[in-house]
């Protein structure tokens, strides 16, 4: 600001009337406020939503032989007929880092019958011990107990016992299409009962531990079609993939496929992109309001000043130079409005992502693109926003600028000094 | 259709008069003369796939098109399997659990006990002449035998699977030699061969039926009839659900 008489003429004008100046500057830092806090919100609400959709069940990142998907089918086992050593494939896993747990499971389609009822289903084997870590099923049970490793017991979706009329500790037979080509059938004692709100799981899912499942599908315990991998943030899931892809697939004699919940869930990214889409036009909103605010006061202060430009354009300033001075004026009040803007911003994101607005009173729960989401607004940290909201205030205070600049370039010098 | 329980019932005496009939009445004739009124049969079905193969000895019963008892004798682990068809219902029974559960019509297209074949094929195969217009899509000589080739379309309202059957009769015995099945968008699906004409039970029949589905040509199912029985005078109420738990032959 020391380079050129203009600068420094702009940035005193602001200090002619500080009033003015800190009431504009306050408006603008409460548009980049509104926007930055919004945006957050927005993010956290997304965020949330990736975190239930993939954290009740799915994980964020999934491991299996490449043949798996899409047909899903038995054989197509992690490691092929052999198998694999589990428990040496979980341990490579959970030494990635930003890898929080691992979890095997098998996958089978069957039918649970109980009395004259029978529904088709997807069974799930899976290890009680290591989902804590993974998935969150075991809080969404709303009945019963978990399921206990090795026994024959299942946990089912409340919509499915309703179906099937069963309560904890009813028997269910379950039968399905087993690995030998026998019918795999046995009877099942039903352990407790589940809610997530997500209907496909609630409705046509069947949970049971991963030993009494691969025994019923005559799988050895070697042979798992998915290990679900939760990691810490679900953003890094497409590095973390990546990398597990390269280091463990790598030195073994097996291919393993790594997918991103991004890969398995794309309608997940379709809601974040269309959910950051739109702050675009917060912003735009938000800024072409502020813009006649910031015009209106730039307009009276270069108004104020007739006699200030006629003096300097009679001095042989040129029109360029006048044009200088109030859009340096424009820029450093946007500057000033930014660094109000973040001072104001930063403390109410942290606030509410600590202790966010919970509206769940006023709505209760609600499914959105198959994921249970609480009106909770949890602010994210929207971090480009910052910048992004930021350039877009310094955008609007220049063009708010460029009219009032004009005009003091208008001033007849002879006239104004003439008091004409 | 005729796949599993027509060819489980065995198919057909000679008919000296066919030629003056209607392709409807042909392939009705196959079908209808193979099963007889009653029947009672020993089957061994082999199924191979990709990734294990296996052996099951299977008793047999039917009557006429609505009613039929499938019981597995052996390998010891799945013995006493049994399905009991009445009408367009299914029903399993399963003696490690003791329980008898009756299939969801959701899954009908399920294969039945891991071979080539699915529930629907028993349901369904009773249904052809009422659900397909029959035309002669071929008739003359192939490989020096004279054979007609008839073309199966659904008719518009028939609730099907499959967009059209293909299958060849020969002449001279009023045997089927094969029967092609083709999916809505015209693909051919599965082939079904008949083979091994021997006289079981009094009559003519292939012995051996072999399906191999197309879009995995490794993989078959093949049954082979060890022993038949024809009008042997089974009443409705044999093929009932205190009959398919009874595990007695």
């Amino acid at each position: 600001m020391t380079t050129s008489p203009w600068w420094r003429i702009g940035w005193r004008n602001l200090g002619r009337n500080p009033r003015r100046t800190v009431l504009t500057a306050t408006g603008l830092a409460f548009g980049y406020w509104a926007v930055v806090v919004i945006t957050g919100m927005a993010d956290g609400l997304v965020a949330d939503m990736v975190r239930t959709a993939t954290g009740v069940l799915s994980g964020q990142v999934q491991a299996h032989a490449p043949t798996y998907l899409p047909d899903r089918t038995l054989y197509a086992t992690i490691g092929g007929d052999e198998g694999v050593d589990v428990a040496a494939l979980l341990a490579a896993v959970e030494a990635e880092p930003g890898v929080l747990g691992a979890a095997p499971r098998v996958y089978a389609g069957g039918l649970v019958s109980s009395g004259a009822t029978t529904v088709g289903v997807l069974l799930l084997g899976a290890d009680p011990a290591r989902e804590e870590s993974v998935s969150r099923l075991a809080a969404a049970l709303v009945d019963g107990r978990l399921a206990t490793a090795g026994a024959r017991e299942l946990l089912i979706g409340r919509e499915l016992a309703r179906q099937l009329d069963v309560a904890p500790g009813s028997e269910l037979v379950v039968v399905a299409p087993a690995a030998d080509g026998s019918l795999g059938n046995d009877l099942f004692t039903v352990a407790g009962l589940y809610a997530s709100g997500i209907a496909e799981l609630d409705a046509r899912t069947a949970v049971g531990p991963i030993d009494a499942i691969q025994a019923l599908l005559v799988l050895g315990s070697g042979r798992v079609h998915e290990i679900a991998i939760r990691i810490a943030d679900p953003w890094s899931a497409p590095f973390i993939a990546d990398s597990l892809a390269r280091r463990v697939a790598a030195p073994g004699a097996y291919a393993i496929a790594f997918r991103p919940w991004t890969t398995f869930r794309p309608e997940l990214v379709d809601y974040a992109n269309l959910s950051s889409g739109s702050m675009w036009i917060v912003v735009l909103i938000v800024f072409a309001m502020a813009i006649f605010g910031v015009a209106n006061t730039l307009l009276m202060t270069t108004f104020e000043r007739r006699r200030e430009f006629a003096l300097l354009l009679a001095l042989g300033a040129t029109p360029a130079g006048i044009v200088r001075t109030v859009l340096a004026e424009a820029v450093a009040l946007g500057v000033i409005s930014i660094l109000l803007g973040v001072v104001i911003t930063v403390p109410v994101l942290v606030w509410w992502h600590y202790d966010p607005i919970d509206l769940s009173r006023l709505f209760g729960d609600f499914t959105m693109a198959g994921a249970l989401v609480r009106p909770v607004l949890r602010t994210d940290y929207p971090v480009a926003m910052f910048f992004y909201a930021g350039g877009a205030l310094l955008v609007t205070a220049l063009l708010a600028a460029l009219y009032p600049a004009y005009r003091a370039t208008r001033v007849p010098p002879a006239d104004t000094l003439a008091g004409r | 259709m005729r796949p599993l329980l027509a060819c489980v019932l065995g198919l057909s005496l000679p008919i000296s008069a066919a030629a003056q009939r209607t392709p409807r009445e042909i392939v009705d004739n196959v079908d209808r003369v193979l099963r007889g009124n009653s029947s009672h049969g020993k089957i061994t079905m082999e199924v191979v796939t990709a990734h294990w193969q296996r052996r099951m000895d299977l008793a047999v019963w039917s009557l006429g098109t609505d009613y039929a008892l499938i019981r597995i004798a052996a390998p010891p682990k799945d013995a006493g399997t049994a399905t009991l068809k009445a009408g367009t219902e299914i029903w399993n029974y399963l003696p490690r659990v003791d329980r008898v559960i009756k299939l969801p019509s959701s899954l009908m297209g399920q294969a039945w006990m891991g071979s080539h074949f699915t529930n629907d094929d028993l349901v369904k195969e009773s249904r052809i002449i009422e659900d397909y217009d029959i035309t002669i899509g071929f008739e003359g000589m192939r490989q020096g035998v004279p054979v007609w080739e008839f073309v199966l379309t659904p008719k518009p309202d028939a609730a099907v699977i499959w967009g059209r059957i293909e299958e060849q009769v020969r002449r001279d015995n009023m045997m089927p030699t094969w029967a092609r099945y083709y999916d809505e968008r015209g693909t051919l699906s599965r082939t079904i061969t008949f083979t091994e004409f021997r006289t079981l039970g009094g009559r003519l029949v292939p012995t051996v039926m072999t399906v191999v589905p197309t879009d995995k040509p490794d993989e078959r199912t093949v049954i082979r009839y060890r022993d038949l029985a024809f009008d042997i005078g089974l009443e409705p109420s044999f093929f009932s659900l205190r009959q398919l738990r009874s595990g007695t032959e």
